[in-house]
């Protein structure tokens, strides 16, 4: 639409003028992210020794992705992770989302104030949790005390240090679901809910058979968004719990970047990595069908 | 809005939005206290408000703000979010100009928008094992200038998205108006279209350079010593002196400052930033 028509001779002109604005930016990523995969992809073919390439092993690190109990363990982890956040975050923050949309006082401000955990460094939250999480004293469990509860092994029981690096991405992710639901639903037309209202809609019919249709494309793009996002989970295991106690909270990209990092082992390493993103692919895959097909019912 | 709301209902909204905003705030407060805590304090039970629980401090800032790494990692840290966020957004306008304004064949333009979201679906752990190897290679090891290149990649999705949608919403006839005029395409760019979307610009800028500052799997594997910015250097506060909640504190409170006063200035577009421009907010 806002194209220019080729008969004209400007167009001319900016047939070759295009390629000098778009091209920079595809080179730049095609050199920064095609190229180390490619070049990941020839690492993975060989075994390494002291960080250097060693031998042709062919598929031997992939075989190796089969059998290995650790890496199992860091995929039920992050699994386990990418589920609890990411259903929690959806349910609190649409729900949150839903009771205040309405017109009120302190809206402006209570949006600025939901920013603040999106842009909070997560490893320095990890550090924070370090002392928010603190067994002896800390002020959650001071907290829990003042409640009449017991003292929690935050971070030497292997059970409540996976509840603790949930509980923070819960609080750093929830305002994300909670702000875009919220500019959605102010999005919708009011009309609708009106004459649902005169035709005596209860509260939860017009919830049911208007609020969620329309809203069903943006829940499954923020549904996308944190599950992407959720898979490639590292700054806070690793900052509040170093991926114990154990392996309790060794999560996939901390038990790679160990593999990679600490024991030199590049090949498999990056075996490692494109399993990771095979199963991010796919989820993205499954996902993407569905947003679109969703889009397509709403034009028919 | 749509319904009326009643005394009771009111009252437990405002219940609500109140425990949200406690659970919100309360990590940041923390962090705040353990920076101006003794010691001493830090690891005691009901030390919650300054001069009435317990005695503040300012040691702690001041003998961590004159440690000469933590100046450095400042330092560096601003750098990269500088660099990373300035190489970004110039790539981006570019493209999103291309995007917004040209056709590329029949589905180019869709196809190159998907293609550049899709680069945030690539997780960093499958990448950063051959730049390692790369920036060995390129004795780029422990330098700023690699970050910025790669921040600089990852960053790359917001500014194209975002801008390629604001230039959209400008009618083209004003870059014609400027041809007739007898300006090149590329001053049609710089000299109508720029002016009029430099507030998103600096807000995309903004934006990138929160994400470049956070950024911390990177900077853990491609820094040893001198190119070690704030993320990394928060570790220190534990691993050399056992873990010192009154340093953590101040390192958490400078790590997380910068980024969170960017997204407070940038707050209009970062709906429209986070969503990758599916959501405008």
């Amino acid at each position: 639409m806002a194209a220019t028509d080729s008969t004209k001779p400007q167009a001319r002109r900016t047939d070759r003028t295009k390629f000098w604005f778009l091209g920079p930016a595809v080179v730049w990523i095609l050199v920064f992210t095609i190229f180390p995969l490619l070049y990941a992809l020839y690492t993975s073919f060989f075994s390494f020794r002291f960080g250097k390439i060693n031998q042709f092993v062919g598929l031997a690190n992939f075989g190796r992705l089969f059998t290995d109990s650790n890496l199992h363990n860091g995929l039920r982890v992050t699994l386990t992770f990418v589920i609890v956040t990411v259903t929690i975050q959806m349910l609190l923050g649409f729900g949150l989302a839903l009771l205040l949309n309405r017109e009120m006082r302190g809206k402006n401000i209570l949006r600025a104030i939901m920013i603040l955990p999106l842009f909070a460094t997560p490893v320095a939250m990890g550090y924070l949790g370090i002392t928010l999480f603190y067994e002896i004293n800390g002020p959650i469990n001071e907290l829990i005390r003042a409640f009449g509860g017991s003292d929690i092994p935050w971070l030497s029981n292997p059970f409540w240090a996976q509840v603790a690096i949930i509980l923070i991405d819960i609080w750093q992710w929830t305002p994300f679901v909670f702000l875009v639901s919220l500019a959605a639903l102010q999005g919708l037309p009011a009309d609708l809910f009106e004459a649902a209202e005169v035709d005596g809609a209860s509260g939860w019919q017009s919830f049911r058979r208007i609020t969620l249709p329309l809203m069903a494309p943006v829940l499954w793009l923020i549904l996308l968004l944190r599950l992407v996002e959720a898979f490639k989970v590292f700054d806070i295991p690793t900052s509040l719990t170093l991926g114990g106690p154990g392996r309790a909270t060794e999560v996939y990209s901390l038990f790679t970047y160990r593999t990679a990092l600490r024991f030199f082992d590049h090949g498999y390493a990056a075996a490692q990595g494109f399993l990771l993103l095979i199963i991010v692919s796919l989820i993205v895959g499954l996902l993407f069908g569905r947003i679109r097909s969703i889009y397509q019912e709403e034009r028919n | 809005m749509r319904r009326k709301t009643s005394p009771i209902q009111s009252i437990l909204i405002g219940g609500i939005m109140f425990v949200a905003l406690l659970w919100v705030l309360f990590p940041f407060y923390w962090a705040f206290l353990n920076s101006i805590k003794k010691p001493a304090d830090t690891f005691r039970a009901g030390a919650w408000i300054p001069f009435l629980q317990f005695q503040p401090t300012l040691e702690h800032w001041i003998s961590e703000l004159s440690i000469i790494e933590i100046r450095q990692a400042l330092l560096n840290s601003t750098i990269i979010s500088l660099g990373a966020a300035t190489l970004s957004v110039l790539l981006g306008t570019l493209a999103a100009y291309a995007l917004a304004r040209f056709r590329f064949g029949k589905s180019g333009n869709a196809n190159f928008t998907t293609w550049f979201i899709s680069q945030r679906i690539l997780p960093p752990v499958v990448v950063v094992i051959p730049f390692f190897l790369i920036m060995r290679q390129l004795q780029l090891l422990d330098n700023v200038f690699s970050l910025v290149l790669l921040n600089a990649t990852f960053t790359l999705p917001f500014p194209v998205i975002i801008l390629s949608q604001m230039i959209r919403e400008l009618p083209p006839e004003l870059e014609e108006a400027a041809y007739v005029d007898g300006a090149s395409v590329f001053q049609g760019f710089t000299r109508v279209v720029l002016p009029l979307i430099l507030p998103g610009l600096v807000a995309t800028w903004i934006i990138c350079m929160a994400f470049s500052w956070n950024e911390f799997l990177f900077a853990l594997s491609l820094t040893t010593k001198s190119a070690i910015p704030m993320p990394v250097i928060i570790a220190g506060a534990e691993h050399t002196r056992g873990v010192q909640f009154w340093f953590v504190g101040v390192r958490v409170m400078l790590t997380m400052l910068p980024p969170i006063v960017f997204a407070l200035l940038a707050q209009r577009y970062i709906i429209r930033g986070l969503t990758l421009g599916a959501v405008k907010g």
